[in-house]
């Protein structure tokens, strides 16, 4: 598998979707026989992930829209895109 | 306690050209005819209020379908994640991208073997080679490929090589799911159940391919409950997050719910499924624990496993209230230990093939 580096491209995997629910009102992610309930964070990446945006670049645009450090915020999405990638929620381009 | 049912799966038809003999169909299929295509595209509009999300489409054979396309555009605009899980036996290119655009979100594909001679055998036609065409156009296309392989007595020892198939095939997910005894698979219950010495041949085979094909192909290999000593949590407990609806517009708490003969089912036909779903006398049957009998109502695997699986209790022991009979803690395990030492010792016979209504 691909290492997931700063400068790699994020997409969801094919058969990968992305939507609200419509009971809670919040966002999952449906992939083949699964459900997987997004928090807030992970749900602002994946909302980037469209395989033209390296992850340094979809951290420099939540750090700007949340107003928060962008090393903090790194740490974040290399855990959530690594845990992403390993349950082939994500492809890297 | 307010429940929400999580996954469709919609039997849009019994018709198969398939006649393999562990169909969980039901051996006597219900009177009644098919329901129309604006009915089924009622059903997913409800279901997708209810809070569904995913929908599986199953049969019988859903290709039998001619509006499979229509149906799948449905459930994408009602927002359900739509699964085709086919035998692939007629799905060409151009239906195959048909049913792409209309928005099918993934495919399962059934084999019954990893060669032609034992598949077809069990298939009861000649479908491996067309299987095989099949799951390469399905991989070419994009989507998603998952694999659905029954193990039994005569394809169990050939673990290691439907492994291998899944992995040439490119699958995303493997299912290798130990025949369960309902409907045909009950019927045929003598010739199919795999030999303990099978069984844990093959759970380390599959051990050793979840390990080593991990973050590739997702192997899922479900243990025969009845090799093990606490049921199956059938279902995630009856009512709580699955329902199907069969071709002829019966709603089911599980697919096997007719192998319990005292039960009456609802049809979408006469009620909206939300009442069905949270009224309806077969819903609420075994529901939460205050249906339980002893054990399962001081257990405190209770909210676990449920009381195990209430089709496998009212089939080996005649009383669909009683603890599923694969636990070894209920009065009745000695129906299972029997069914057990028999097939040790039981000589190769021929078994009943699936047929159409």
């Amino acid at each position: 598998m691909t290492p997931l580096e700063l400068t790699s491209r994020p997409a969801r995997a094919p058969g990968v979707r992305l939507q609200l629910d419509k009971v809670t009102g919040e966002p999952v992610l449906l992939y083949p026989e699964g459900v997987l309930e997004l928090n807030d964070t992970a749900h602002a990446i994946l909302n980037l992930c469209n395989g033209a945006m390296t992850v340094d670049e979809i951290v420099a645009t939540l750090a700007a829209e949340y107003e928060v450090e962008a090393e903090v915020l790194r740490a974040d999405a290399l855990e959530c895109l690594g845990d992403l990638l390993q349950r082939h929620l994500i492809a890297l381009q | 306690m307010n429940f929400r049912p999580y996954a469709l799966l919609a039997e849009l038809t019994y018709q198969c050209p398939l006649h393999c003999p562990y169909c969980s169909n039901p051996a006597q299929y219900p009177a009644g005819t098919e329901l129309a295509t604006n009915e089924w595209k009622r059903v997913f509009a409800e279901a997708a209020q209810l809070g569904v999300l995913h929908l599986g489409l199953s049969g019988g054979e859903p290709l039998a379908r001619r509006d499979l396309a229509e149906l799948i555009g449905a459930a994408r605009e009602a927002g359900l994640y739509s699964n085709l899980i086919t035998s692939a036996v007629g799905l060409d290119l151009k239906r195959l991208h048909s049913l792409r655009d209309a928005g099918l979100d993934s495919i399962q594909i059934s084999f019954q073997a990893d060669e032609a001679e034992l598949s077809d055998a069990i298939a009861g036609t000649n479908a491996h080679r067309r299987k095989l065409e099949a799951a390469r156009l399905v991989t070419e296309s994009g989507l998603p490929l998952s694999l659905n392989v029954v193990l039994h007595r005569r394809n169990i020892d050939r673990l290691a090589q439907i492994i291998a198939l899944a992995e040439m095939l490119g699958a995303v997910r493997l299912e290798l799911a130990n025949v369960q005894y309902y409907g045909w698979g009950h019927l045929n219950q003598a010739q199919l159940m795999p030999t303990r010495t099978q069984v844990e041949a093959a759970a380390s085979v599959a051990l050793e391919a979840k390990q080593r094909l991990a973050g590739k192909t997702d192997v899922i290999y479900v243990l025969p409950d009845y090799y093990e000593t606490r049921p199956k949590p059938c279902m995630q407990g009856w009512g709580r997050r699955y329902l199907t609806v069969n071709p002829i517009g019966n709603v089911l708490p599980c697919p096997n719910a007719t192998s319990i003969p005292k039960l009456h089912f609802d049809n979408v036909r006469e009620h909206p499924l939300a009442w069905i779903w949270n009224e309806s006398a077969a819903f609420n049957a075994f529901r939460g624990t205050a249906w339980m009998p002893l054990p399962c109502r001081e257990c405190p695997q209770r909210e676990i496993d449920f009381g195990g699986c209430r089709c496998q209790a009212a089939l080996l022991t005649g009383d669909d209230h009683a603890t599923d009979p694969v636990c070894e803690l209920a009065p009745q395990r000695h129906i299972v230990d029997e069914i057990l030492a028999s097939v040790e010792t039981a000589a190769p016979s021929a078994w009943a093939p699936r047929q159409n209504p």
